[in-house]
């Protein structure tokens, strides 16, 4: 398909000492969705503003369709923005706050008018036009927002955080709206967020952040089932995370005893940290399974049970199970080989996708 | 629990009764036949014909408008921008320091602006008269100009003129079209409150009039310290009636744009609703 | 960058010029005799002078008393508009006589305190018969306090009308009294309002000057009457720019004394 459209190069920026990004490069391809998550506080908006124009790298270089646009304001930048909180002219109407774009660059009037009304029919604001911003419940403002951007037919459409002030409901129908509204316009969308769920939802690339670095990049499969480091793996979805001692390749060692693993490609005896997904354990009798761990608590949550537990060294494990156990009972876990992951300290991205290609 | 309701009524209207008790006074003797306030001998227009009689009177209610809408209009112009200049400023520290430096005239007595003012106009050499009144007004307006606009501004959050830029807007249309509309309310109240400041003057502009020119509240100043004159009553009455006038209109204005809005959040909520 | 410049340059013209100036050449001002030449005579003579001295006192004094009797009418005042059902109808009532010109509210008084005005006839008809009401001490607080309090209502009504209606519930609910409730949440929550009120009130009263003419007949004299006596009358500007250092320190001291230690709400909107 169609090359990068964006790409950011060794950009660092700086707030008067404290620098919020850390040498960030990355590659957006044209026509994907991409999620940049993270925690508050991790950079992911200041990349937005970067993107956008409302923010200029400290050092570095960002570029678009190869051409560097570090001091191009954003009046002037094929990208737009959905505001966190839509940030809809409140003096305007639903047309004139979408027409706003267009009128600025001073488009035919018919032309504006037909816009108007393709955009507000694809967020399914057909007959709004009218309204007035304060007449809006939030889902719709939300669309006025997107729609108000799309109509200016962006190269790249930013979205930061647009939908957190929407109720849970409210905001699983939108992420579908999202999803479907990129694949039709077939136009790249950045995605920020600090809910893991919703990136996993509606990606096609994740970038995991933290202190202004980019720690993973991959598909939402990807980063889940083969997270880099302890932050990926506890950030992303619910994890065990043991510390334990690669024994040699495809073996592992945890909790007294070897255990097979699918991973390789690590110095003998390197310390190491493991993870399995709650959900990947399964229970058995005691002494049936792998290895046993004590019931601590137990809490329904309609599709299973989320049990705690804890093993003979005191680590403590999480089970998603659909089988009820007796809290203070002794259970087995069983689990298959690639249920295991091993993750390396201080390991960085380039390095664990160059291992991974030795073995994979 | 009953008493005491009334007990409260009775007070509040006391205090409404003394509030507006010397005004309707003043009003009610204008209509007097006779020469003072004490005994009123029966009803005439006589004060008021005399009133639209006195061509000084008439040429100094007209230089008091004129200088209320020309300085209001200047202290509102430069206000705004001095609060959309300060708004824009990065540094807490110095944003502090000007709004300090802003609110000096605020705080300080009338007789210290005025004595400063004449200090400085005889200083400079600027002759008083129109031009010292006028400066001055400016001068002691501009404050509560910023004081009504910039709490807009910081209202209207930083996104909304990123959000201009971002739909292709350059500086200037973000301003003519986001920050301006936006703030408006603001401006006109800073517009409205800079004209009855400059209307209501008196201390100041007594410092700095100087012999040739006179205002409305020097003129009643000098009258009233002859003693009783109903031509000041006929005058205080028009001034009243002007005054709420103003004041009902402004209010009018604010309250049916309110209402508009509260009306439209209804209709939108009870529409979701359903 | 530059825009910021453009915004700011006439605002910043004002403050050089209309702010910053005329202070310090009131400063400079004061620090000169009648005949021009550089004294500290003007400061040595305020201080040394029992006439200066006790013209201060006096009008910090009645200042003062003008104060604490708007306070003692304002505050049930507001708190009594603050439970209306159209607070907001009566409040633009109590500011409206605001918007009227000072000096015809003073004007007013000046027929009504007359040796036959309407005061006079009521104190005749109920039998205490005629008195010298204008140009009294009295009568000069009365009208100070009359023009000052709506400045005292309108802090205090919105430090009430901020205050949030479930502390008064978590207080009822947690045992007080109605009068507890009102000693120990609302008035303590109240005091930026309060404070506000006093500033707003006190400064200008320690400056009239005007009502000291007209209402109390130069028998009372303010720091603000020996201001304007020594600038239009006797011309003896370096003196009456040391009084105006007074009065701006006093305004200091008054601003020291009431700032809002959490340094929020109780402002005049």
């Amino acid at each position: 398909m169609a090359g990068k459209v964006i790409e950011f190069r060794h950009v660092i920026k700086s707030f008067d000492e404290t620098q919020v990004l850390k040498q960030i490069d990355f590659e957006i391809e044209a026509g994907k969705f991409y999620t940049l998550l993270g925690p508050s506080g991790c950079g992911k908006t200041t990349i937005l503003r970067l993107i956008a124009g409302f923010l200029h790298p400290t050092s570095g270089e960002i570029l678009f369709n190869g051409q560097t646009i570090n001091e191009v304001p954003a009046n002037q930048r094929q990208v737009n923005t959905v505001f966190q909180d839509y940030a809809l002219f409140p003096h305007l109407n639903v047309e004139q706050n979408v027409a706003f774009g267009l009128e600025i660059k001073k488009v035919d009037k018919k032309i504006i008018k037909n816009k108007i009304s393709d955009a507000l029919k694809l967020v399914q604001l057909s007959g709004y036009g009218q309204r007035n911003i304060d007449e809006l419940s939030g889902g719709q403002k939300q669309r006025v927002a997107i729609a108000r951007a799309i109509v200016n037919e962006p190269k790249v459409l930013l979205l930061d955080e647009p939908l957190s002030a929407l109720d849970h409901k409210l905001r699983k129908e939108m992420q579908g709206e999202l999803r479907a509204l990129q694949q039709r316009l077939g136009i790249t969308f950045i995605f920020v967020t600090h809910d893991q769920e919703e990136a996993l939802a509606m990606s096609d690339q994740i970038f995991v952040m933290n202190a202004g670095k980019i720690l993973q990049s991959g598909t939402p499969v990807d980063i889940y089932d083969e997270p880099i480091n302890h932050f990926v793996a506890d950030f992303i979805g619910e994890s065990n995370i043991i510390p334990g001692k690669m024994k040699d390749d495809y073996i592992v060692t945890f909790d007294g005893h070897d255990f097979e693993c699918v991973d390789a490609g690590m110095k003998t005896n390197e310390a190491v940290e493991i993870v399995i997904r709650p959900e990947d354990l399964d229970i058995a009798p005691a002494n049936t399974g792998k290895m046993n761990v004590t019931v601590d608590t137990q809490l329904f949550r309609g599709v299973d049970y989320q049990i705690t537990a804890h093993d003979v060294n005191d680590n403590e494990w999480k089970i998603n199970s659909i089988h009820k156990t007796t809290v203070g009972q002794m259970v087995g876990l069983n689990f298959d080989p690639e249920d295991i992951h091993v993750m390396r300290f201080g390991e960085d991205e380039a390095t664990f996708d160059a291992r991974l290609e030795q073995y994979e | 629990m009953k008493k005491k309701f009334h007990l409260s009524n009775l007070y509040l209207i006391l205090v409404f009764a003394v509030l507006y008790l010397p005004i309707l006074y003043l009003i009610f003797y204008s209509f007097n036949a006779g020469k003072t306030m004490d005994k009123f001998t029966g009803f005439s227009w006589q004060h008021y014909l005399t009133l639209f009689a006195d061509t000084r009177m008439i040429s100094i209610v007209i230089n008091t408008v004129i200088i209320a809408v020309l300085s209001a209009l200047i202290a509102t112009l430069i206000g705004t921008f001095g609060a959309l200049g300060i708004q824009q400023l990065r540094k807490r520290s110095l944003r502090n320091c000007i709004l300090s430096l802003n609110n000096v005239l605020m705080v300080s007595p009338d007789v210290i602006i005025g004595a400063s003012f004449l200090i400085f106009f005889t200083f400079l050499g600027i002759k008083l008269g129109f031009g010292s009144v006028l400066l001055s007004h400016i001068a002691f307006s501009i404050p509560i100009v910023v004081l009504m606009v910039l709490p807009k501004i910081d209202e209207m959050s930083q996104v909304m003129i990123d959000a201009a830029y971002d739909l292709g807007a350059t500086k200037w249309q973000a301003l003519t079209r986001v920050v301006l509309p936006a703030i408006t309310p603001g401006i006109f109240a800073g517009y409205f409150m800079a004209f009855t400041y400059s209307l209501d003057d008196f201390a100041v502009t007594f410092f700095v009039t100087g012999n040739g020119f006179s205002t409305l509240s020097v003129e009643i100043y000098s009258r009233a310290r002859q003693g009783i004159d109903l031509e000041v009553n006929a005058l205080s009455t028009l001034m009243f009636v002007v005054s709420l006038l103003l004041v009902g209109g402004y209010y009018a204005l604010t309250r049916y744009n309110e209402s508009k809005k509260i009306h439209r959040a209804r209709a939108a909520e009870e529409e979701i609703s359903q | 960058m530059k825009s910021k410049a453009a915004y700011l340059t006439p605002y910043f013209l004002w403050i050089a010029l209309f702010v910053i100036a005329p202070m310090a050449l009131i400063l400079y001002q004061s620090f000169f005799s009648i005949t021009g030449h550089f004294t500290f005579a003007n400061y040595e003579e305020y201080l040394s002078s029992s006439v200066y001295l006790k013209m201060t006192f006096n009008s910090i004094w009645y200042a003062l008393i003008i104060t604490v009797l708007a306070l003692a009418i304002s505050y049930p005042t507001a708190y009594l508009i603050n439970q209306l059902k159209n607070k907001q109808l009566w409040l633009l009532l109590i500011i409206l006589p605001t918007w009227i010109n000072l000096l015809l509210k003073t004007y007013a008084f000046i027929g009504l305190f007359s040796q036959n005005g309407s005061v006079n006839d009521f104190l005749r008809f109920v039998g205490l018969g005629s008195h010298q009401i204008l140009f009294t001490d009295a009568s000069f607080i009365f009208v100070a306090t009359y023009i000052e309090i709506p400045f005292m209502i309108l802090p205090i009504f919105n430090s009430l009308d901020e205050l949030n209606p479930s502390l008064i519930n978590a207080s009822r609910d947690l045992g007080a009294s109605n009068w507890q409730t009102f000693r120990r949440v609302i008035v303590p929550l109240t005091m930026p309002g309060v404070k506000a009120g006093f500033q707003a009130v006190f400064i200008p009263s320690l400056s009239l000057f005007m009502i000291t003419r007209l209402i109390g007949g130069n028998r009372v004299i303010t720091l603000g009457t020996a201001i304007e006596e020594h600038f239009l009358v006797t011309q003896n500007w370096g003196m009456g720019s040391t009084i105006g250092i007074i009065l701006i320190l006093a305004m200091f001291v008054v601003m020291f004394l009431t700032r809002d230690r959490k340094n929020r709400g109780g402002q005049i909107r």
